[in-house]
């Protein structure tokens, strides 16, 4: 492989990580191979001592989507670091993908929780309102104004809920980038047979 | 040596090299794969993350021989874990040491 096949087959692993990552990661290498030149290391010395470019590319991957998702705790650039992360080997599609899948599904089912508080609010008012208009229909047991506030207070706990939730899954997610991070250190690059 | 002792320590060699001076790319790979045979090329990514971290920054700085180099640099917080590894590093060596030797 010489410098040109080196370089291509780095930026085509990259993939979709920030343009200015990308330039920059180009240039340190474009670097290298200029400096080992003047040495009097051929190209395919260089790109053989070098290692693999897939290695390469996925553990800078990591580290971009991870620095990303530190700045920007989104869904989706957790989402992204997380797949990042799992480029680096099986150990964290256990360790990576298996809580981020749990946590994940914990948070749905809380928010879901949320909704039907709030859906349960919306229902009884409802009911209290025409359950005057259509006696037969709705069989309210309940003084109407108890069950006017009751239902509204309902209401107010499932948004209040919700929100609370919002507030639970940012800390969450925050706490989630540091433990990928935390794992990409100890890992990273570990796996590799090819790499002596 | 065991590649995983190897992959361990190159964050902490990284760290020791530039505990020493400022160094540019070419020569921290240079440095670290005279001693320890290791893929090169892993050695940017572990900078790179140094530095997203905060441990390192990086400047550019013109050489006689042409295109500027980009150097690496401790910053205060790299600084204290650069102190902070070297201590841990010395104690495991010292405890593993003992084992070998029987001692216990």
């Amino acid at each position: 492989m010489n410098k040109k096949e080196f370089l291509h087959s780095l930026s085509k692993y990259l993939g979709n990580v920030p343009r200015e990552d990308e330039q920059d990661i180009m240039n340190d290498f474009e670097e290298l191979f200029e400096m080992g030149k003047k040495e009097g290391r051929s190209e395919e010395e260089l790109a053989e001592s070098l290692g693999d470019p897939r290695t390469i590319a996925k553990q800078f991957r990591a580290s971009i989507m991870l620095s990303r998702a530190e700045k920007e705790t989104t869904a989706a650039n957790i989402t992204r670091a997380v797949f990042a992360s799992l480029g680096l080997g099986f150990f964290n599609l256990i360790f990576v993908l298996g809580p981020f899948l749990v946590i994940l599904g914990l948070l749905a089912a809380l928010f879901a929780v949320a909704v039907a508080i709030a859906a349960g609010g919306i229902t009884a008012l409802i009911g209290t309102i025409f359950s005057p208009l259509f006696p037969e229909v709705f069989n309210m047991l309940i003084n109407p104004a108890v069950g006017v506030f009751g239902s509204i207070g309902l209401i107010c706990l499932g948004i209040l809920f919700f929100i609370g939730m919002i507030y639970i899954t940012r800390g969450f997610f925050r706490l989630f980038v540091r433990y990928i991070k935390f794992n990409v250190r100890i890992i990273s690059g570990r796996e590799k047979k090819d790499e002596a | 040596m065991n590649i995983q002792f190897k992959k361990g320590v190159l964050e902490l060699c990284a760290l020791a090299l530039l505990a020493k001076k400022n160094r540019y790319g070419y020569e921290l790979v240079n440095e670290i794969s005279k001693r320890i045979a290791i893929s090169e090329g892993t050695i940017y990514p572990l900078l790179r993350r140094l530095k997203n971290d905060g441990y390192v920054t990086t400047y550019l700085e013109e050489s006689k021989e042409g295109a500027p180099r980009k150097y690496y640099q401790l910053t205060d917080e790299g600084k204290k874990m650069e102190k902070d590894l070297k201590q841990e590093w010395k104690t495991f060596v010292k405890e593993v040491d003992s084992f070998l030797k029987g001692g216990v």
